[in-house]
């Protein structure tokens, strides 16, 4: 098992190291650094700044010098707010933190149940009621959802019942400079986790009804059954838990995508993540801030690639073997 | 002086600073749906929808160039000489409480201004402002590193301190600046000396301070989330804030800006004349007050670039100015709000005193025209509707800032009606960054679509039309003449703008160049951009908004109620 991990984790880091180079090459390409001085009288800024920023180096020698400076956690200053881009991202990703790790346990628990269910109960009223609202779920983009969100669910609800305020709130993680855990961050957290939720519900629960239909139709389950074992313990102790196997992998996938994949969901509610993060620097043209995201993205989903490797490996020895 | 929150509003730092008040404008359309005047209650916590975060607010330094920074914070916590204000119509500079009275100008041999302090004035430490902040504020911005604008600060030759109460500002020899109302304020404030002389002032300033100098204070800074501002118990104005705790609570966008508003969440927006907002305002908005006014320092031109075939023709440029009807292009924007006429002076509304506000009224839609200009000039219509000379089609490019649903609509407009005329445009919208970075500065475009913004009631346009500002190796290719005008007329009328220091003879120059401008055609004018202001019913005082201190400006006077 130890030799798997690390053959992988050796993958992951090329993968890595190519991605950084990538999204660094990329950044580059896209966008001057010294665009910011183009009207500035004093010729010798541009010259100053060209080679504080390495920029008369060949492309390689500039991504060596990034890429050795980034590791020792020195991620540079932004361009537009001269904060150090370590914290920056490291307070958006807070934010961001806050939508994934709900978002992702009640997916996760809201998929699985309905998946079940549609999976033991295949071509009830329930099923077709939940694989047609899953279609809904899927087809329905993050942007209309939210919009709708906060207009049936925080804006008028407040009028047809007849409350003081809103009973969900849409700008930010709190009301005005709180900054505590309490109700009103909990009502603020309600609708982009419920936008977030809608379509990996909708996808993780298909992938899990399909798995679970695989594995009740299995030999082994098959066997079980005629061997009298209560159909409860067939489901829950023979099928259920390999039938979890497939979802790990989709999970992790997602998982690692979300934390640089929220982008609308941040916009809408304006929570500065991640996500707006990229936008915003995108809009300035702020490479450091660029360079750093992209790199930070890449590795959470090479990471999240990882865990799932390695989950699967351990979830099913035969992997492992191979 | 400075401050582009917006990237469209880029170009504003551009303008060179203040003026002396003055004359006879015409009031521009002005709505507002109520005026509240009921008894402002003491205390509460009024949350203002904020659709933009400062970078920094180090005021005088390169980051810090923001309209939002500056509303929320500088207006409310840095002292200033003078104070642009409105009355009767007309928006002049008056003395902030800061002075004893006007300072003294005398411009024999040189300009001298002589400010008196009101010796009650004091920081929020109880430190009283003296002429020793004056001097390091003037020395910060000339001497230090990575300044925003030194515009007019540079023309400075000292700072006199004869007492804590006097500051002697002398001009060097032949540098009369008569903007001079504008600096020791403007976008910049001045700054404690006794807090910030012994530190790096731009640490100490940038991720914000805790001093202040005006009727509130910064009580915190969440990035990305909020500013809070609290009173400031040492203010020393007439009026003191009755707002225990104003908070700017960041939102992503103007539309979510709007949401927030429509949902509650905040009391005030200041929401960009998009064309969803002017929809959602014309739409109604309960339990709102709205206030709009095109009586603005903002406005929106085709910047056609002089030196650029074919273009560099006068008379096509003509020829493309009664292509097009501007009226009907401001009415599709803003009739909605009330504003339907184009601007006729390439300058903002509130600087009207000083324009020839018809320059342009000649340029109307008028095809016959249009062909008498080209078919003049060589042009022909082809089989195709569109004019050629010398086999090459009378083709142009438009260029904007990508994403801009008011411009986007604006050039397909333009588009359609230059088509009617016999001229192809075609559209490249680009990002705002590499627009005004890259592409304006470098002369790669025909006609670009921009706004100008004034921070200063100041009507000085030499930085923008003087030949000597074209981009050149002369001015390190840093000159602001974007348009690449070059008319020898006109450079003098412009010069003297900038130094004359009877405003008489300063307006008189002015309003003899606008007439040029028009004749040469060296830019159109098309609408004056409206500020919009919407605050709940809760919100009472009397809430207005300032073209050049922003829709805060009187904060200290508004309350809540609960």
């Amino acid at each position: 098992m130890a030799s798997f991990i690390i053959r992988r984790l050796l993958y992951s880091l090329i993968v890595l190291l190519v991605a950084s180079f990538v999204a660094f090459a990329g950044v580059r390409a896209a966008f001057d650094p010294l665009a910011k001085f183009a009207t500035v009288k004093d010729q010798e800024v541009k010259h100053r700044e060209t080679v504080r920023l390495g920029l008369d180096k060949p492309i390689y020698i500039q991504y060596k010098n990034f890429i050795v400076k980034f590791v020792q956690g020195d991620w540079g200053t932004s361009d537009s707010t001269r904060e150090s881009v370590a914290s920056m991202i490291q307070r958006s990703m807070g934010k961001t933190l806050q939508l994934i790790i709900p978002g992702i346990i009640i997916s996760l628990v809201a998929a699985i149940g309905l998946g079940v269910y549609s999976a033991v109960k295949q071509y009830s009223v329930g099923d077709y009621v939940f694989t047609t609202a899953s279609f809904v779920g899927i087809a329905m983009p993050p942007f209309w959802f939210g919009l709708l969100a906060i207009e049936f669910l925080a804006i008028r609800s407040k009028d047809l019942l007849g409350l003081k305020q809103n009973p969900f709130y849409f700008v930010g993680l709190h009301s005005g400079n709180g900054n505590s855990i309490d109700a009103d961050y909990a009502r603020h957290l309600v609708l982009p986790v419920l936008t977030l939720t809608v379509q990996l519900i909708a996808g993780w629960s298909r992938f899990q009804r399909a798995a679970m239909l695989d594995v009740l139709s299995a030999d082994y389950v098959r066997t079980a059954k005629a061997k009298g074992v209560p159909r409860r313990r067939v489901i829950m102790h023979h099928a259920f838990r390999n039938a979890l196997i497939p979802l790990v992998t989709v999970v992790a996938l997602d998982a690692g995508a979300l934390f640089g994949g929220l982008i609308i969901t941040e916009q809408i509610f304006s929570i500065a993540g991640m996500g707006r993060l990229f936008v915003g620097s995108l809009t300035n043209g702020d490479a450091p801030v660029l360079a750093a995201w992209t790199i930070v993205a890449a590795s959470f989903v090479i990471i999240f690639n990882l865990f799932a490797d390695v989950a699967y490996g351990v979830l099913d020895p035969r992997v492992r073997l191979s | 002086m400075k401050r582009k929150l917006r990237p469209t509003r880029l170009l504003a730092a551009l303008l060179a600073l203040g003026l002396i008040a003055a004359a006879c404008s015409s009031s521009s359309e002005t709505s507002t749906t109520a005026t509240t005047q009921v008894n402002v209650p003491q205390g509460g916590s009024l949350v203002i929808g904020a659709e933009q975060e400062p970078d920094c607010v180090d005021w005088i330094s390169s980051c810090a160039g923001s309209s939002w920074g500056y509303w929320m914070l500088n207006v409310q916590t840095m002292p200033r000489a003078y104070d642009a204000v409105k009355t009767d119509g007309e928006y002049a500079y008056a003395p902030n409480e800061l002075l004893a009275g006007e300072a003294q100008v005398t411009t024999s041999p040189q300009q001298v201004v002589t400010y008196k302090l009101n010796p009650n004035a004091v920081w929020s430490d109880g430190t009283a402002i003296t002429s020793a902040d004056f001097k390091y504020t003037w020395e910060q911005i000339t001497t230090g590193t990575d300044i925003y604008d030194a515009t007019g600060y540079k023309n400075i030759e000292s700072v006199g301190t004869p007492d804590p109460q006097t500051a002697v500002v002398t001009f060097a020899a032949g540098k009369n600046y008569a903007a001079w109302k504008g600096l020791f304020g403007g976008g910049y404030g001045i700054m404690p000396s006794h807090i910030l002389a012994s530190v790096d002032r731009d640490a100490a300033m940038k991720d914000g301070y805790t001093w202040s100098g005006g009727p509130f204070m910064l009580k915190s800074w969440t990035k990305t989330d909020n500013i809070t501002l609290v009173p400031n118990p040492k203010w020393y104005g007439k009026n003191k804030a009755h707002l225990n705790e104003v908070i700017f609570k960041f939102t992503a966008d103007t539309a979510a800006e709007f949401k927030a508003f429509t949902g509650n969440e905040v009391k005030m927006i200041y929401p960009q004349p998009q064309l969803d907002a002017v929809d959602q305002i014309a739409a109604g908005l309960p339990d709102a007050n709205s206030a709009y006014t095109a009586d603005t320092g903002n406005f929106e031109a085709l910047w056609l670039n002089n030196a650029a075939a074919p273009l560099d023709d006068v008379k096509v440029r003509q020829a493309v100015a009664y292509s097009i009807d501007r009226d009907a292009i401001v009415n599709q924007l803003f009739g909605k709000l009330g504003v339907t006429k184009a601007l006729q002076v390439i300058n903002a509304p509130i600087v009207n005193a000083y324009s020839d506000t018809q320059a342009f009224a000649g340029y109307t839609k008028d095809l016959s025209k249009v062909d008498e200009l080209l078919t003049g000039d060589g042009w022909a219509k082809g089989a195709d509707g569109i004019y050629a000379k010398d086999g090459k089609p009378l083709a142009i490019t438009i260029k904007s800032t990508a994403g801009n649903k008011r411009r986007e609509l604006t050039e397909q407009v333009l588009q359609k009606q230059l088509a009617d005329a016999g001229i192809t445009l075609t559209i490249a919208n680009t990002k705002a960054g590499d627009l005004f970075g890259k592409v304006l500065p470098a002369g790669d475009f025909q006609i670009g679509l921009y706004a100008q913004v004034l921070t200063s009631i100041d009507p000085g346009r030499c930085n923008i039309f003087c030949s000597e500002n074209i981009p050149s190796a002369a001015n390190t290719n840093s000159g602001q003449n974007w348009t690449r005008t070059n008319v020898s007329s006109l450079d003098p009328l412009l010069a003297q703008v900038d130094t004359e220091l009877d405003d008489q003879a300063r307006a008189a120059a002015n309003k003899q160049a606008d007439p040029i401008t028009a004749e040469q055609m060296v830019t159109l004018p098309l609408d004056p951009l409206p500020n919009i202001l919407l605050w709940s019913k809760t919100v009472v005082g009397p809430v207005s908004d300032n073209a050049i201190l922003g829709p805060f400006w009187n904060l200290a006077d508004i309350g809540i109620q609960s």
